[in-house]
């Protein structure tokens, strides 16, 4: 069932992600994120933008895709370069210590 | 969940023809096995099979057909094709168990869906270990009802001064009014009263201080700028803790105990009128020095009246020990009075527990005891006990930031003082079972529950057979406590020799905030009590009765310090 054009490079992020979520360490590193990002008022500042477009399109008619689409970028761009550095350094260091890619 | 879900999410008419047959087995079964997988066996399959079948990526909002067996992404509308190619209407987002109806082309909200996803979500964390997480709150029927019924609404913003507000002096009352703003201004306490939660069990209602202390923050956080005049606490203080009765100037960490005491009795309808029996007498708030020879329970902390006082006569490890119960000769405070580890709001913030160990200095048996204590009271340098200067090499000394350039005392050096290991002296000998004869003892004191505020009493009043004085010596403490050396573990790690105390930045279980200061401006026969205590994480206000004043960091920190109120920064759910 699994697709026959599968680039090196999904194999490779599959591959992560599967011993990120075997051994539990993609959920540790998400509530990590999630604290986080909550120190440093990432959280709060999306909520704002989330409320922003609501009243924009109106409650009655936003969809989730709305709001997908207009907070992912903003999202992505807001987050402290420390707070990816930190979690990229520790997921190198998982990967270090527990896959043989 | 004894809270009923109101708000009633309507789903979507499309889920009629889903919610059939066994349904709700078959979709526990796409949350276990998808979303939320609990077993270390779950997650590898999970993480095996959920890629895109198109695609073969697992990124990319990855959504589960509910009908049939297919995974797609939904960014690149793989399962939007799915759909529309097979009329399969329900997809299920395998990141936060959402579910996305084709039809409505939005998500949607169905009540029993939202119970059964729940559910699956809490299994599965309880299986990972990670327990319960926080989750919004969601008002139940009543509370929404109350909420359309009082329509006013109070925005708190960094600089609203709501919670602060000044107290009269009835008379020499000040040593209850600091501790009054102490209590009003700490984190949990505010929120258990705020949330209405003290049910009184009181039979006369009108004498429950629980329920006064209930109103004492209705009228803090009313709004009310003027300050408030506490007639009704002073009585129900009068009535229930006569020693503290009268006009006279009293001891406020003495009232600090006295009324967590009542509110702790309170709390379960225990009716007292004055002093329990069999309790020290304490003259103006100063615990007598005790006897030598004596094997009470710590001398220094003030033990809760009518507490619990665990015993465990226990093996502690270490090289060669054995266990033994060294009988000491007093028998003083160490029949447990209430085997039954009271709950209520006082001992779940402010109880720790504080453990002795006795070591025997010939077989090196040790005993140990655990007592409860809600304050640890600490001796200073200039009082007669002798203070050990302690070197600034010995362990603990560049903790919490503070430096001894200048030989100031600091609240480490106190605690450090607090938790040496005692040489009790050859008048002191105790009964050791493992020797069976009389032999000399050392005896040492560590954490072994921190409580979630701490307490700490600099034992500034000094009240010997000589003299009578108020010991004025600075003494320097921080903003930011860590109690990780003074800990029960941390103490048997060095022992079994790891001297380094692992830098593990995820534990933060001994890091503690200060929040409030009581201090005292004059002499034994007359003073004033004052305090500081803290607003909004980082603004400081100084109370003094009736006056409420803005005030710097600094203030605070060179303030001399009688009580020193600390909050634990990091608190689990359990």
């Amino acid at each position: 069932m699994v697709v026959s054009k599968m680039n090196k490079d999904v194999q490779v992020r599959a591959a992560i992600n599967q011993t990120l979520i075997e051994k539990l360490e993609k959920e540790n590193s998400s509530e990590l994120l999630r604290a986080k990002l909550i120190e440093c008022g990432w959280k709060d500042q999306l909520k704002a933008h989330c409320k922003e477009v609501i009243k924009e399109k109106g409650l009655e008619h936003v969809t989730v895709d709305d709001l997908v689409a207009e907070v992912t970028p903003k999202g992505r761009a807001l987050v402290p370069a420390s707070v990816k550095k930190e979690l990229l350094q520790r997921t190198r260091t998982f990967l270090a210590q527990h896959a043989s890619l | 969940m004894d809270a009923e879900l109101v708000v009633t999410p309507p789903g979507c008419a499309h889920l009629g023809s889903f919610k059939v047959d066994n349904w709700k087995q078959n979709l526990r079964a796409i949350y276990q096995c998808f979303v939320w997988s609990g077993s270390a066996e779950a997650r590898k399959r999970k993480a095996k099979s959920c890629v895109c079948h198109v695609c073969g990526v697992h990124l990319n909002r990855l959504h589960s057909c509910l009908h049939c067996v297919f995974f797609g992404c939904f960014t690149k509308k793989h399962i939007h094709e799915h759909a529309k190619a097979k009329r399969h209407n329900l997809a299920i987002e395998l990141m936060y168990g959402g579910i996305y109806c084709f039809l409505c082309q939005d998500y949607i909200y169905d009540k029993d869906i939202e119970i059964i996803a729940k559910e699956e979500q809490r299994k599965a964390w309880k299986m990972q270990g990670v327990g319960e997480k926080f989750s919004t709150w969601e008002p139940t029927k009543r509370e929404l009802e109350l909420l359309k019924h009082n329509p006013k609404r109070r925005k708190i913003t960094s600089n609203c001064t709501i919670g602060l507000r000044g107290l009269i002096n009835l008379g020499n009352t000040c040593f209850m009014n600091c501790i009054v703003q102490a209590l009003t201004h700490t984190p949990l306490l505010r929120d258990f009263f705020l949330s209405d939660r003290h049910r009184c069990e009181m039979q006369s209602p009108g004498s429950c201080l629980v329920c006064e202390m209930s109103s004492l923050f209705q009228e803090f956080y009313s709004g009310h700028r003027s300050p408030h005049i506490p007639y009704k606490l002073l009585h129900l203080v009068w009535t229930h803790a006569r020693h503290l009765a009268g006009y006279e100037q009293q001891d406020a960490h003495e009232f600090l105990i006295a009324a967590l005491d009542v509110l702790h009795r309170h709390c379960k309808g225990e009716h007292c009128t004055g002093r329990s029996k069999g309790e020290k007498l304490k003259a103006h708030g100063v615990s007598l020095p005790r006897p030598c020879g004596n094997l009470d329970p710590p001398a220094a902390p003030a033990l809760p009246l009518g507490s619990a006082a665990w015993q465990w006569a226990g093996c502690l490890g270490g090289p060669g020990s054995q266990s033994h119960r060294l009988l000491p000769g007093d028998d003083n405070g160490k029949k447990a009075n209430n085997p039954n580890h009271c709950n209520c709001i006082i001992d779940q913030i402010f109880t720790g527990g504080l453990q002795s160990d006795v070591t025997c200095q010939v077989c090196h048996g040790v005993s140990t005891t655990i007592d409860p204590f809600w304050d640890i009271s600490l001796d200073l340098p200039g009082s007669s006990t002798p203070f050990w200067p302690l070197s600034p090499g010995s362990e603990g000394s560049v903790v919490n930031g503070e430096s001894h350039a200048s030989g100031t005392t600091t609240l480490t050096d106190c605690l450090r003082r607090f938790t040496r290991p005692e040489h009790l002296g050859s008048s002191a000998k105790i009964k050791c079972s493992g020797c069976h004869s009389y032999q000399e003892s050392t005896k040492q004191l560590t954490m072994k529950k921190l409580p979630i505020v701490a307490c700490f009493h600099l034992k500034r009043f000094e009240h010997s057979a000589k003299l009578r004085r108020k010991i004025t010596t600075y003494v320097s403490f921080p903003l930011e406590l860590d109690m990780t050396p003074f800990m029960a573990s941390s103490k048997e790690n060095r022992m079994n020799g790891q001297y380094q105390q692992p830098v593990d930045s995820l534990s933060n279980d001994n890091k503690y905030s200060l929040f409030a200061v009581v201090n005292h401006q004059g002499t034994l026969e007359s003073g004033h009590y004052t305090s500081f205590i803290r607003q909004h994480k980082d603004q400081w206000f100084k109370c003094d009765d009736a006056i409420i004043t803005k005030a710097g960091i600094a203030d605070v920190l060179d303030s001399e310090g009688y009580l020193l109120f600390y909050h634990k920064q990091f608190l689990e759910y359990e």
